[in-house]
């Protein structure tokens, strides 16, 4: 996918209002609304991996909005974990006491959102790139973490992200051992970072990784960096119906 | 005759041991209470405090204070009315000798449940495996005397809590992660490293739900009398057996078919003799 084809076909990310019908195009991917009535509207996905989803939606007026956002890539092929592990295709060697900021690559899917007065509701998510989302355990099969697991590559800042596919975080590694350390990858729970989008580029929440001694154990400390960004930021996807329960056999 | 007299009357007419109608009345009313006492308190529990507890342990709590608060109202209803069961004592022994040995069992599978819900060898809705019994299934709950399991075909079984008590339990929920295995005999003419990296591939397209840490493995498990046996080895969240399991001996063989790489059948070369 070049960067002419992403700009010139693709659907960009933001807020949307269908009136009669709307088609977004992501790489293999088709979203269709069509208003099927006076209130009601219909929802149709065809993804990367030919899965067809089909959805009515009612709605109060006539007229739909929806907001389509990069999301956190913990939906395909299912909800297991908050934990996503990145391998860099590069390792990245620290000198004793030293830090270095590093922009890498991290998986998105994409979210698409019906807005409410100024409520998101999640309808559906959809991933570009679902050969790149696997999951990955960090640690030994009994105590170990699941993450989602991705071998991502290093970027050159925050406007190098890959549409639709891969948005940049930040990383800043801080090694105060005495010893040089080699960083190939990293662990974090991706739920505590937030997503921002602009035209169809996307930027995540970075971490800070500082590599200590606790005790005779060298550890890594990872913690968020929220970074001030004017780019929108993207609504959490939420799983709401995976919660639901069945009543009186209503389905 | 006025009802203070009628209660007199009662309270005159004794059974046994000092045991009057009148107190009997008392002591149903009592126990009556009672009983409705515990009712409202085992139902109030179950509807607020219950489901804040893992099933097993909310069912044993109710049925603990179930049982308790009749118990308790028994020992308020004999203390009241000054009921002496010291004559009973002795019938009592043997008759407690006698229902020992009959109900051997039945407290034998009592204390069993106690210690499975001490040890808790496994929770309610953990998937487990009894291997001795030949039983696979969601555990459903440890009651007093037994256990339930729900089978993967939907039935339920009920082990009584000794059984399962002396059995091995296998979890298969208790790790992140579980493995998933099969095996594929390939024909000797065929390059092994080669299949071995077709398998791979394909598995890594076609299966999300293999880990790609740690990686699939493979084995070489033994030149067979027709093929090749490679034995290979994913991992994948606990919870999705299922979408790995049942698919991974098609994806090994549509990734040999597209590879062209021979799944042999079982042969045999004979030599005939010539004089």
């Amino acid at each position: 996918m070049s960067e002419e084809n992403t700009k010139s076909n693709f659907s960009k990310y933001g807020l949307y209002t269908v009136n009669e019908n709307l088609e977004l195009t992501l790489p293999d991917t088709v979203i269709k609304f069509e208003k099927i009535g006076e209130n009601a509207f219909s929802y149709f996905r065809q993804d990367s991996e030919g899965k067809i989803i089909e959805k009515m939606i009612p709605v109060k007026s006539n007229e739909l909005k929806i907001e389509l956002a990069p999301i956190r890539p913990l939906n395909h092929p299912a909800r297991r974990t908050g934990y996503v592990f990145l391998k860099f295709d590069k390792e990245i060697y620290l000198s004793q006491n030293s830090a270095a900021s590093i922009f890498v690559h991290c998986p998105i899917e994409i979210g698409i959102f019906l807005i409410h007065d100024s409520n998101r509701e999640s309808l559906d998510w959809v991933t570009c790139n679902p050969l790149n989302s696997r999951f990955g355990l960090y640690g030994s099969p009994d105590t170990g973490t699941l993450c989602k697991y991705a071998e991502v590559s290093l970027a050159t800042d925050f406007s190098d992200s890959i549409p639709y596919v891969e948005c940049v975080m930040k990383i800043v590694i801080e090694n105060n051992l005495e010893s040089g350390k080699t960083v190939g990858k990293v662990i974090f729970p991706i739920t505590d970072n937030s997503l921002y989008y602009e035209d169809s580029k996307s930027i995540l929440d970075g971490i800070k990784v500082t590599l200590k001694k606790r005790a005779v154990v060298s550890i890594a400390d990872v913690k968020t960096d929220v970074i001030s960004t004017d780019w929108t930021t993207s609504p959490t996807w939420e799983a709401s119906t995976s919660h639901t329960k069945m009543e009186m056999g209503l389905e | 005759m006025t009802a203070i007299e009628f209660l007199q009357g009662l309270s005159e007419m004794e059974i046994i041991g000092g045991l009057t109608v009148l107190s009997l009345l008392i002591g149903g009313i009592i126990m009556a209470a009672g009983i409705i006492t515990a009712k409202i308190v085992k139902m109030v529990f179950f509807k607020y405090y219950a489901p804040t507890l893992p099933q097993d342990t909310a069912k044993n709590f109710g049925k603990i204070i179930y049982f308790g608060i009749i118990a308790i109202t028994f020992f308020i209803f004999t203390s009241t009315q000054g009921i002496d069961f010291s004559g009973l004592l002795v019938a009592g022994g043997i008759f407690a000798v006698v229902i020992g040995f009959a109900t051997q069992s039945v407290v034998s599978n009592l204390i069993s449940g106690v210690f499975l819900m001490i040890e808790k060898p496994a929770k309610h809705g953990d998937t487990i495996q009894i291997p001795d019994m030949g039983i696979s299934g969601t555990l459903l709950d440890i009651s007093t005397f037994s256990s339930r399991i729900r089978k993967f075909d939907g039935t339920v079984i009920r082990i009584p809590n000794e059984k399962l008590f002396t059995s091995n339990i296998r979890s298969l929920t208790n790790s992140t992660i579980r493995r998933a295995e099969a095996m594929v005999g390939i024909a000797y003419k065929d390059d092994i490293e080669n299949a071995i990296s077709v398998i791979k591939n394909e598995i890594q397209l076609t299966m999300p739900f293999v880990l790609r840490i740690p990686e699939p493995e493979f084995r070489v498990e033994e030149l067979g009398d027709s093929s090749v046996n490679i034995q290979v080895l994913v991992w994948h969240p606990r919870d999705d057996w299922s979408q790995v399991q049942p698919h991974l001996l098609t994806t090994i063989k549509r990734a040999l078919d597209k590879s062209g790489i021979e799944i042999p059948f079982p042969q045999r070369v004979v030599w005939e003799a010539k004089d």
